[in-house]
């Protein structure tokens, strides 16, 4: 009796602290709400908006994506770059159309042979210690070389470097040939640590700390949501006008707008055509727009029909209106091309025109390959590159169009994509696929090598003619010689239609009104650019 | 059987459960397309990069050997190290499950605080107006996507208004609880907190506060309906005392239960409404691990909140099986 009695009571009483707690969170809940109503109608938003000069001029990016790490040697992607690159530089660095211009090397030179010298600047890194031709050589060995440090993902992006040199307040970088480009991926790629910081430090440590060079330093690090900087007051280009600097990230592109109209951030990347209108209906912001290195294309295996004919595939370019899609996919947010160099890169031919929209065209020479009324799939990525599946839909509508072509789409995740592509074995590949290719060394001979020469990591074509071509860019000594063979090659490229040439992505960007900031053709953001409007 | 024994068999089931959530979610990454590789290196890596950073990330390791050393790791607190970021999985994990739960819980209470007294309202004005009014707010609530209203909330009271902040979290819970006895001023700290929370926790806490509404409703009724209700009547007790002291109070009995299974629902439900709302969650940590196929992250944030339902689905049977003497224990 007595156990159960107790039993009892204690129920009970736990019933009336629950029917107690409940009261009290009703309240609790009721005052709340309250609170809520005048705090949120009261305050105002909180946020200095600084468009006084003597408030602080602060500035807050928001992207689709965060950084994966603040370690720059330990990534391979676009977003990761732009968070880290406000800390860390590169002996070389580019101008906002991608020509190069100075970073951590006050001047570079082509040495005998193979071989490659910069001459170092005298700057400190964050922590007061100053940048030497060791940290230099260590940087570049922990890229290219896997039993320094780590596998970088980003080896081989500096070229074959063979050997590197560290002299008085120079660096000497050895390649295992001759590297026509070297400056080009010393511009894009490359990004510079301290020796000491990083052999002391844990690769966790690394990833959530920074001690580089740059305009900016972290102050806080949330990883994945937020980072925070401040402006490094001894950086060797002065200091930026920015007091502070906030890149954020939201994965859904409306509420990227959102933030933006709400004048929570000045920046938004990623501004899809659908939001464009948006943003400019409002007087908060303004849309602003630039090529991007970035080119998008329908790659046609060589080896397999119907592809293998060259008069299909360049049916498959007449077959498809490039225009139309820029104009009511992308509401005109692309560049049409006409072959796989872009005309900001190196080697770019000016005089090829597009293939022209022309079904009827596209019809004769199908008939012309032998290959009428054949079945075809083409295969797109979801949501990888802009609207790429919309893309990808209307020009497999428009092949299928065609009296003597069926073509189906087949839409995959990328990552499923991508194992096909990447395995090295071009009979792994898809027959007929959307791919977006960025080039951030701004020079043609990074598109057409890897993508369309025999032995290219991610290659559909193999053709002695090109693959020639190609080794003589390699190995011209003389710039304008290797322009005018690049040039050449797009030529081919052109005729020989690996690919349905598509169009040059555009990077769309969303500003706001209070500050004054042009984005860059290499989709990397510079706030330390940016001034008050 | 004795409550201990039931507690313990209870916890025996729920490590059980846990244990295929790890399995599960461990041979998820094996079963879906695309090798985790592609997500560190760039499209034209060479293969030799490629097997390169496979041999440093362990994955060149046979397969029961990654599970058996997953498993060891796990039961030591190590849920591995992040080949995307960088960095200790647990590290990142765990920064993010306050923000999960400072939402959850928060959209739990705003349910409550406005479920229970309509519920109640309803229940006792039954075919009235009020009462038609709560079952069509109700059946609102259930019916509406919260990415939608979320969205919604977004557009009119952030973007148009400006009463409330987009998305994002820059004041937390933490800050308010600091702002008492710090420096910070404690309205505005609590001001600033209200403006990010609000609109991700009403859409998070709608369609709990709907449920809630329709069983307090549905539970009010049938309670009133018996015959002890009709006593107490009978025996001159105020209607008030009968309502609150008696009906609701039974009442929330099973809305303890649905409470407890909700919480853990929103606690890995807050998906969508943390990505809507760009909070810095688990849910956000998740679409961020898929987006970036950072395996190991998704693994350690996946199996907390598997493991963080199976606490509180134990937590709530023992409370209640402890509450209501009609369970038995078995």
């Amino acid at each position: 009796m007595a156990p159960n009695d107790t039993n009892d009571i204690n129920r009970r009483t736990l019933l009336t602290y629950a029917g107690s707690a409940a009261a009290a969170v009703t309240v609790a809940g009721c005052t709340g709400d309250g609170n809520g109503g005048n705090g949120g109608n009261g305050n105002g938003d909180g946020n200095g908006d600084g468009n006084g000069d003597d408030e602080p001029f602060e500035i807050g990016v928001t992207m689709g994506q965060m950084d994966s790490g603040l370690d720059p040697q330990d990534h391979a992607e676009t977003n990761t770059e732009i968070v880290v690159g406000q800390v860390y530089e590169g002996l070389l660095d580019r101008d906002k159309v991608g020509e190069i211009i100075e970073g951590l090397a006050t001047d570079w030179e082509r040495g005998d042979g193979n071989s490659v010298t910069f001459t170092l600047r005298e700057t400190n890194f964050h922590n007061g210690d100053p940048l030497t031709a060791e940290d230099v050589k260590f940087s570049i060995e922990r890229i290219e070389f896997e039993d320094v440090g780590i596998a970088s993902p980003q080896a081989g992006d500096l070229g074959s470097v063979e050997e590197v040199e560290a002299g008085d307040g120079e660096v000497t970088v050895t390649f295992s040939g001759f590297n026509p480009i070297a400056f080009q991926l010393f511009a894009t790629n490359g990004e510079i640590m301290q020796q000491s910081w990083v052999e002391e430090n844990s690769r966790d440590y690394i990833n959530q700390n920074t001690n580089g060079t740059g305009p900016f330093q972290v102050t806080e690090y949330d990883s994945g949501n937020e980072v925070v900087y401040e402006p490094y007051n001894d950086y060797w280009d002065g200091e930026p006008e920015v007091d502070e600097l906030t890149m954020a990230s939201s994965s859904e592109s409306s509420t990227r707008v959102n933030r933006l109209l709400a004048e929570e951030t000045d920046i938004v990347t990623n501004v899809p055509p659908n939001e464009v209108s948006r943003i400019e209906e409002e007087d908060v912001a303004t849309v602003e727009s630039v090529p991007s290195a970035r080119i998008i294309f329908l790659q046609m295996r060589y080896d397999v029909e119907p592809f293998s004919s060259q008069e299909f595939r360049q049916a498959m370019n007449y077959a498809v209106d490039v225009e139309s899609i820029i104009e009511n996919v992308l509401n005109g947010f692309g560049e049409i091309t006409s072959q796989p160099t872009l005309p900001e890169h190196v080697g770019y031919n000016p005089d090829l025109d597009p293939y022209p929209y022309d079904p009827e065209e596209a019809e004769r020479l199908v008939d012309e390959s032998g290959h009428a009324d054949v079945e075809i799939t083409l295969e797109t990525p979801i949501g990888r590159y802009l609207r790429d599946v919309e893309i990808a839909q209307a020009a497999a509508d428009q092949i299928d169009q065609l009296s003597n072509v069926s073509c189906e789409l087949e839409q995959r995740e990328f990552s499923s994509l991508v194992q096909d592509i990447t395995t090295g074995d071009i009979e792994d590949k898809p027959h007929f696929n959307l791919l977006g290719w960025g080039n951030g060394e701004f020079d043609g001979s990074q598109t057409i090598g890897p993508l369309m020469t025999t032995g290219g990591s991610l290659t559909i074509l193999e053709n002695e003619e090109l693959d020639q071509l190609m080794t003589d860019a390699e190995n011209a000594t003389d710039s304008d010689d290797r322009v005018e063979i690049l040039q050449e090659a797009n030529e081919l490229a052109h005729e020989l239609a690996p690919w349905v040439f598509l169009h040059q992505q555009f990077s769309v960007y969303g500003v706001s009104n209070k500050i004054e900031w042009e984005p860059r053709s290499d989709e990397f953001i510079d706030p330390d650019t940016a001034t008050r409007q | 059987m004795s409550f201990g024994r039931f507690v313990f068999t209870r916890s025996l089931q729920g490590l059980g459960v846990i244990w295929g959530v790890i399995t599960v979610v461990f041979a998820l990454r094996f079963v879906t397309p695309g090798d985790p590789i592609n997500a560190v290196a760039p499209l034209d890596a060479t293969q030799e990069t490629r097997r390169a950073i496979a041999a440093e990330l362990g994955l060149d390791q046979p397969l029961y050997i990654q599970y058996g050393q997953y498993l060891f790791d796990l039961m030591v607190g190590d849920m591995g190290f992040s080949y995307i970021k960088g960095q200790e999985v647990t590290g990142l994990v765990f920064a993010r499950v306050p923000a999960t739960v400072e939402l959850a819980v928060t959209a739990t209470i705003v349910a409550i605080a406005l479920s229970i007294p309509l519920g109640v309202i309803s229940a006792t004005r039954r075919n009235e107006p009020v009462d038609y009014g709560a079952t069509l707010f109700s059946l609102a609530g259930i019916s509406t996507p919260n990415f939608w209203l979320g969205i919604m909330m977004i557009l009119i009271l952030a973007v148009e208004f400006g009463i409330f902040h987009t998305s994002g979290r820059e004041t937390d819970l933490g800050d308010v609880v600091i702002s008492v006895v710090g420096p910070e001023p404690f309205i505005s700290t609590l001001a600033s907190w209200l403006k990010y929370i609000t609109l991700p926790s009403i859409a998070l806490g709608t369609y709990f506060m709907a449920l809630i509404t329709r069983l307090t409703r549905s539970g009010m009724l049938d309670e009133l309906g018996k015959a002890y209700v009709t006593a107490s009547r009978a025996k001159g007790i105020p209607e008030t005392l009968v309502r609150y002291k008696h009906v609701l109070r039974n009442t929330l009995i099973p809305v303890i239960t649905v409470l407890g299974l909700q919480l853990g629902t929103l606690i890995g439900g807050a998906v969508i409404t943390e990505a809507v709302f760009s909070w810095p969650g688990l849910g956000t940590l998740v679409i961020q691990s898929i987006n970036l196929r950072d395996w190991p992250v998704l693994q350690g944030s996946l199996i907390v909140i598997g493991t963080s339902f199976v606490l509180v689905n134990i937590l709530v049977d023992t409370v209640y099986a402890y509450l209501d003497p009609q369970v038995v224990y078995d």
